[in-house]
């Protein structure tokens, strides 16, 4: 099933490829961090015919034959130190499924995913073991998700959900573990008093917050986020929004952020990718994305948001 | 006279409302203009013209439905902005291209110093030189120290005014594009402002400009460009130009 055609090789390759034909490119930019090429997810089996009779033009992102879920195909994009990519679409797009492709939540069915922390981006980490994958997640690669219980355990202290990556990375002295938990929890703002409190005990909004602790315990170099302020009540939306914000001013970070909701979006990113029936249907700058969509389906998106 | 910094050929902008039975909205025409180093063009024309959009599509928050738009990097490379990649206008964009609009479009819950620091961050420079240059710029501009820390939401609309010009002028770009700067401002701010903004020419600053006024355009420009639906109909020195310029296309 290696032969499944790719479409238009339509954004992002390499800056060096780009850039028109007679002029070289003179700009700088940063190398990604890190890098995504034809990143596919397809729940259930399929065939060449389940790739070209499924995306926006067919309305569906399901295989009418075999019923399977061409549920992301052919997502490209790059990410460098200190920028921010959203990727926005309504549920179901499979802007979430990309994000899960990367963090190794889910297996990709295809696809080229490199990370320049590891090992200087010469392995795909799509093909690595699980053990090997799982090891990414302590201090190359965190993720902030919509619902706290799959980023924390629930059960466990604050304290003690933050020691778990820094043990993780080979942390052994419970004095300096607690003090960078406490510092790590001044830093998003979650009283220190709580931090031997168990997080089932936290609001939604401080449970956002631990789990930001949590990601950020070991300075990883990524940062994925899904939906970090969906489903809390709109003043804690914006505590947690500002502290992101914050966090990505100050840290180096190369962040994805998933979201449908533009406000988030545009607080947070300069580039957007916009996904349908799991294909990308427009990148752009994210000031161009709200103010000149192109593609059908951005301007419905735009002007909903809009209104 | 010196090499162009921006040469624009031929740009035509375009949109198509796929929503609204894919009717197409035709905004500029086939505009073609340079400007050099240094110098001050101001767009003038009737409401609808097409400034705002011209200078939109110079920032590439529109994109171009055809033509180039060559720029002259201060490496001496030029290039065209409609042939981009879009990390490539992020990076064009800090110390490059800037682009002050009419209204601050703040991000919720920022504070003052915050937005213009973070201005001069985008421009290159350090957090302590960039709060250090947004201090001055606001001090410049007469917004109070006691607005500092707070957030630009409960400005009013003079010192938003105000406070996006302090950010659009800190550690100014090769080239910056205002879209009526100093609508919204009292007599005694709007000369602050304007002595700032032809500062800017001194400093080599290439400065494309939209004015609400005469007054601000004869002080300034040494160039003005005249545009109607969507196409540029004159484009002389301001002292050729001026005598033609309609009532209606300079709101007063």
């Amino acid at each position: 099933m290696n032969t499944v055609p790719t479409q238009e090789a339509g954004m992002n390759t390499l800056p060096t490829q780009e850039a028109g034909m007679n002029t070289v490119p003179t700009i700088h930019v940063a190398d990604p961090v890190i890098q995504v090429r034809n990143l596919g997810k397809v729940y259930g089996s399929f065939t060449r015919d389940s790739i070209l009779q499924t995306g926006p033009e067919f309305g569906t992102a399901r295989d009418p034959r075999t019923g399977s879920i061409i549920a992301a195909w052919n997502v490209n994009f790059d990410v460098a130190a200190g920028e921010a990519l959203g990727i926005v679409g309504e549920s179901g797009s499979g802007k979430s499924t990309v994000l899960r492709c990367i963090a190794g939540d889910q297996p990709a069915t295809t696809g080229d995913v490199r990370l320049a922390c590891h090992d200087n981006g010469e392995f795909n980490i799509l093909h690595l073991d699980p053990a090997t994958r799982r090891r990414l997640r302590i201090d190359k690669l965190s993720v902030v998700y919509q619902d706290a219980a799959e980023g924390l355990a629930l059960g466990v202290t604050a304290g003690g959900n933050i020691a778990d990556p820094l043990t993780a990375a080979g942390w052994r002295h419970f004095g300096r573990i607690r003090e960078r938990a406490a510092d790590l929890l001044r830093r998003t703002e979650v009283p220190l008093d709580r931090m031997d409190d168990i997080v089932r005990t936290f609001s939604g909004g401080m449970r956002q917050r631990v789990q930001i602790a949590r990601a950020l315990a070991n300075n990883p170099p990524i940062l994925l986020l899904d939906e970090p302020t969906t489903g809390l009540d709109a003043s804690v939306a914006a505590g947690v929004l500002d502290l992101i914000r914050r966090l990505l001013e100050e840290l180096d970070l190369a962040v994805v952020v998933v979201s449908h909701d533009f406000a988030v979006i545009e607080m947070l990113t300069q580039r957007c990718i916009v996904m349908q029936h799991g294909r990308v249907v427009e990148d752009a700058l994210t000031d161009q994305l709200l103010e000149d969509p192109q593609h059908p389906y951005s301007q419905k998106l735009v002007a909903a948001a809009r209104a | 006279m010196t090499n162009p910094i921006l040469d624009v050929r031929d740009v035509s902008k375009t949109f198509t409302l796929h929503n609204i039975d894919g009717r197409t909205v035709s905004a500029l025409n086939a505009v073609s203009f340079s400007l050099s180093p240094g110098e001050h063009v101001a767009l003038a024309g009737s409401s609808g013209a097409g400034k705002s959009t011209l200078l939109r599509v110079l920032y590439r928050t529109y994109t171009a439905a055809s033509g180039s738009i060559n720029l002259t990097l201060a490496s001496g490379n030029v290039v065209d902005l409609t042939k981009l990649t879009d990390r490539e206008v992020v990076a064009l964009r800090g110390r490059e291209l800037g682009y002050v609009s009419q209204f601050l479009r703040a991000q919720p819950r920022r504070a003052v110093i915050d937005l213009v620091t973070r201005a001069g961050v985008s421009r290159g420079m350090n957090r302590s030189e960039a709060r250090d240059a947004a201090a001055l710029s606001l001090k410049r501009l007469d917004i109070a120290e006691s607005l500092w820390d707070m957030h630009t939401a409960v400005l009013s609309g003079g010192e938003k005014q105000r406070v996006n010009i302090a950010a659009g002028l800190i550690s100014p770009p090769r080239i910056l594009l205002l879209d009526e700067p100093v609508s919204a401002l009292d007599p005694e701010n709007r000369e602050r402002a304007i002595d700032l903004i032809a500062d800017l020419s001194l400093q080599g600053t290439a400065v494309l400009a939209v004015f609400h006024d005469l007054d601000a355009i004869s002080r300034l420009a040494t160039r003005v460009i005249r545009m109607k639906r969507g196409s540029i109909v004159e484009d002389g020195p301001t002292a050729d130009v001026f005598p033609h310029l309609q009532p209606a296309e300079v709101q007063i």
